[in-house]
């Protein structure tokens, strides 16, 4: 179940990608402005969010030319990611284009692809998923939530579902609900009937989520019902690959932020980065850092299917372990070398340090992620 | 590994341009062919396909480190000397070295490409000869030797018929190399060494040592420091085995007593030695790619460790099974980042400073899989009870502390890392500026 990449950028086409993303929220969405719009109605800024889709394209990149976007892949939009993840720019951007065009094209459904990608493409339709429920366990079957058939390929949804990215303000909700046939994928519209979305207070305020209560809900099938564990295990690699690429680019922002404070900050007569205490620490940042880097590019390359990379199961899962261990890590040193200012509100480090721990739990967790590693090898 | 950060040899500027132009395989392609012919020829494919480990089947020594009786070692010795002279004699001997000495003056992905064919076939490991010696001293006398000393040694060496090693550490210089104390004093055309060198690799199989000494004990430690080639036949020369921790002896020291080297064996000008040694240290290949066939490789891999998971019981062992999938996510993730510095080279383009973080991964992997092996194998670990796979790898284990020391320690890594890579600034030295007037011998 390969989604095919119709086109594969060079390296000078993805360096211009990335300067060009880089300058427009270094320009439009630096921390300052960060800090406004997460504590704004929104979560975000919608003309930030309106300039990467139409200046740079950023939502099209890795949805499919015949449905609205560029066809680019993986490695591609991994470069926009690196970018988001490094400014933390708050907005939809991982939950719609992400998992919700993600769970589009994992589902395999032209018709319902041909009616949303090229909305969420354009960034005019926000989408997310909605997997994980009461009991917040993400898992790819066994749901509570129960899909009715109603006539003719009309289904009502009842149930619960928890910790949605982005829940308010989406225009179409994937949810994942048992069917008799076995686990299916559901399209939900905002204002459906007896549905209900309640924002959460979040750990990190440049990532929303919220809750959605479905009651005898109007919803679509996507794809074939029963098919629904299939369709989430492919989108989980492609969601863990483009976690990874966030969360490389979001550490990177820490180290650089650690280095430039280190050589900065003076203690004891000397900038406190000659200090060999600190300068281990900044190197084992690197170290960590560096195989992130690594592992999150070969997840990429992987989901593209490039021939010389290892399978997509594998790379995803190994760079989704990794690559979060990696920031985690990566944040915690970063308070750590700062010293108290790194405590501070007004200090960036804890909304790294917040994303770096939501990113981690996001799809279950340390236990949770190295246990799909070693089912990905069949252990 | 060195204290050095890796090299980062000059790369083409077209990965198929010659440079040379007297090689008549210098595209790429062609050298390919004619690399693939000479190796069919002289050595035997290695099976292809994945290597899986059966849990009892084949060899369990696993060891970092040989720890074999002298002659086993000896004929390995021999047989790499051998495998050198066929591949110097077939034009494989030294493929980016001037043409002067033997070389092809291709181009270092010429060499690289090489190094990949060669790993698909069963060879004796040359690690002896090239490591250190063509390595590293190789290139240190191919840009600081006289003329006639270039002549005399660089085609022997590359020849395999004269192995060399670095008589760089003392009891008193480790991390801190420029502390050096052996003394070179100067009397007419000759220079009188004395003093002790330590660590030395292979010294026990080498006919050449690169000596670093102390010429000018009143010139700051960076200053004042020559550097020699030295006959290792020569009288004075003593080397004596040091049995390391693991019960084996692959290092060892080397005393130097009124060792008489003919000036024309200085390497560079007189007190310049620390430049030279520099050059020596920059030069180590970075270590891409890897062996890939050697135990270490085979037992610190998925295929093994899972095999032991099942063979130890501990498949549904949930603590196990997460300490196992930690441990395999580093070393994957470290394999995918090698694979991309290797990626790079064969790009052409120059290699970045992920070679550095690969060197502490290395260590760290194999530290880790040897204690995830040991909490697995259980008690079995404390004594050897005949059951496969399981005492057996007490010689890794106990190999993998010097690992995070040697060729420069992890802390000195790190300070690379820091000041090099990340910029850093270097701890103030209290000894830069000072004379070393270190008097002989007593440096500690």
């Amino acid at each position: 179940m390969t989604v095919t990449t119709t086109a594969i950028a060079g390296a000078e086409e993805l360096e211009d990608l990335r300067l060009s993303v880089r300058s427009l929220l270094a320009d439009k969405s630096d921390e300052s402005r960060v800090r406004e719009v997460m504590e704004s109605d929104l979560g975000y800024d919608a003309s930030v969010w309106r300039q990467l889709a139409d200046q740079v394209g950023v939502q099209s990149l890795a949805v499919p030319e015949h449905h609205g976007g560029a066809g680019f892949g993986q490695v591609e939009l991994g470069v926009a990611l690196r970018e988001l993840g490094r400014a933390l720019v708050p907005g939809p951007f991982f939950s719609s284009v992400v998992l919700g065009a993600g769970a589009l094209l994992a589902a395999q459904d032209e018709s319902a692809m041909a009616a949303h990608l090229p909305g969420i493409a354009a960034g005019t339709t926000l989408a997310t998923l909605a997997v994980i429920e009461t009991d917040g366990q993400w898992r790819t079957h066994g749901f509570t939530t129960r899909a009715r058939e109603d006539g003719e390929a009309s289904w009502t949804l009842d149930g619960e579902k928890s910790l949605v990215l982005d829940a308010v303000g989406a225009d179409l909700y994937v949810v994942a609900a048992d069917t008799p046939h076995g686990p299916g994928l559901f399209l939900v519209e905002s204002g459906a009937a007896g549905l209900e979305v309640t924002g959460l207070r979040a750990l990190d305020p440049t990532r929303r989520v919220g809750r959605l209560t479905l009651t005898g809900t109007p919803a679509a099938a996507l794809g074939r019902p029963g098919n629904g564990t299939a369709a989430l295990e492919h989108l989980l690699d492609r969601a863990t690959a483009a976690l990874a690429a966030e969360q490389v680019g979001a550490a990177r922002a820490c180290l650089e932020m650690s280095v430039a404070y280190a050589r900065q900050r003076v203690q004891f007569g000397r900038p406190i980065g000659s200090f060999q205490a600190v300068k281990h620490m900044c190197a084992d940042m690197f170290t960590r850092l560096e195989v992130a880097e690594a592992a999150a590019t070969e997840a990429a390359r992987a989901v593209d299917g490039l021939p010389d990379a290892p399978p997509a199961g594998e790379a995803a899962a190994v760079a989704h372990a990794v690559c979060s261990e990696a920031f985690m890590f990566i944040a915690q040193q970063t308070i750590q070398v700062h010293g108290g200012i790194g405590f501070t509100w007004e200090h960036p480090a804890h909304l790294y340090f917040r994303r770096a721990k939501v990113s981690q739990l996001m799809f279950g967790g340390p236990a949770v992620y190295y246990e799909r590693l070693l089912e990905r090898w069949g252990v | 590994m060195t204290a050095s950060a890796p090299a980062t040899p000059a790369t083409p500027a077209s990965p198929t341009a010659s440079s040379s132009p007297t090689a008549s395989s210098s595209s790429i392609e062609a050298f390919v062919e004619e690399a693939s012919a000479f190796l069919d020829e002289h050595a035997t494919r290695r099976p292809t396909g994945t290597a899986r480990v059966v849990w009892g089947e084949g060899e369990d020594r696993i060891s970092y480190f040989g720890d074999e009786p002298p002659e086993v070692d000896k004929a390995k010795v021999d047989a790499a000397r051998a495998w050198q002279r066929t591949r110097h004699e077939h034009g494989f001997g030294w493929i980016t070295g001037p043409t002067e000495y033997g070389g092809r003056a291709l181009s270092p992905l010429h060499d690289l490409v090489y190094d990949q064919l060669e790993a698909g076939y069963d060879v004796p490991d040359t690690g002896v000869i090239s490591l250190i010696g063509l390595g590293m001293i190789g290139p240190t006398i191919l840009a600081h030797a006289r003329e006639e000393i270039k002549q005399r040694y660089l085609p022997a060496m590359f020849r395999g018929d004269a192995i060399a090693c670095q008589l760089f550490s003392e009891p008193g210089a480790g991390s801190d190399l420029a502390n050096v104390a052996t003394r070179a004093v100067r009397d007419g055309e000759e220079w009188v060494l004395n003093g002790q060198k330590v660590w030395t690799s292979v010294a026990h199989h080498a006919e050449l040592g690169m000596a670093v000494c102390r010429s000018d004990p009143s010139q700051p430690k960076h200053r004042g420091i020559t550097a020699f080639l030295v006959d290792m036949s020569l009288p004075g020369v003593e080397v004596r085995p040091l049995r390391q921790m693991t019960g084996g002896a692959e290092f060892n020291e080397v005393f130097l007593t009124d060792v008489r080297v003919p000036d024309d064996h200085r390497l560079g000008e007189v007190d310049d030695g620390w430049r030279v040694t520099m050059t020596t240290l920059m030069s180590e290949r970075a270590s891409v790619g890897g062996e890939g066939a050697g135990p270490v490789e085979r037992a610190v891999s998925r295929s093994y460790l899972t095999a032991m998971l099942e063979a130890m019981g501990l498949s549904r062992d949930a603590a196990a099974r997460r300490r196992l999938a930690e441990v395999l996510a580093d070393l994957t993730a470290t394999g995918y980042l090698n694979q991309q510095s290797l990626r790079t080279l064969l790009d052409g383009r120059a290699p970045g400073p992920e070679a550095s973080a690969s060197k502490l991964m290395f260590s760290h992997n194999l530290a880790a899989a040897s204690h995830l092996a040991a909490e697995m194998v259980g008690p079995r670990m404390i004594a050897e009870t005949g059951d496969w796979g399981t005492f057996s790898w007490n010689e890794l284990l106990l190999g993998t502390p010097a690992l995070r020391i040697l060729g420069g320690t992890e802390e000195i890594m790190k300070n690379i890392i820091g000041e090099r890579v990340l910029g850093l600034p270097k701890e103030p030295g209290t000894d830069t500026k000072a004379p070393f007037r270190a008097p002989t011998g007593e440096q500690s």
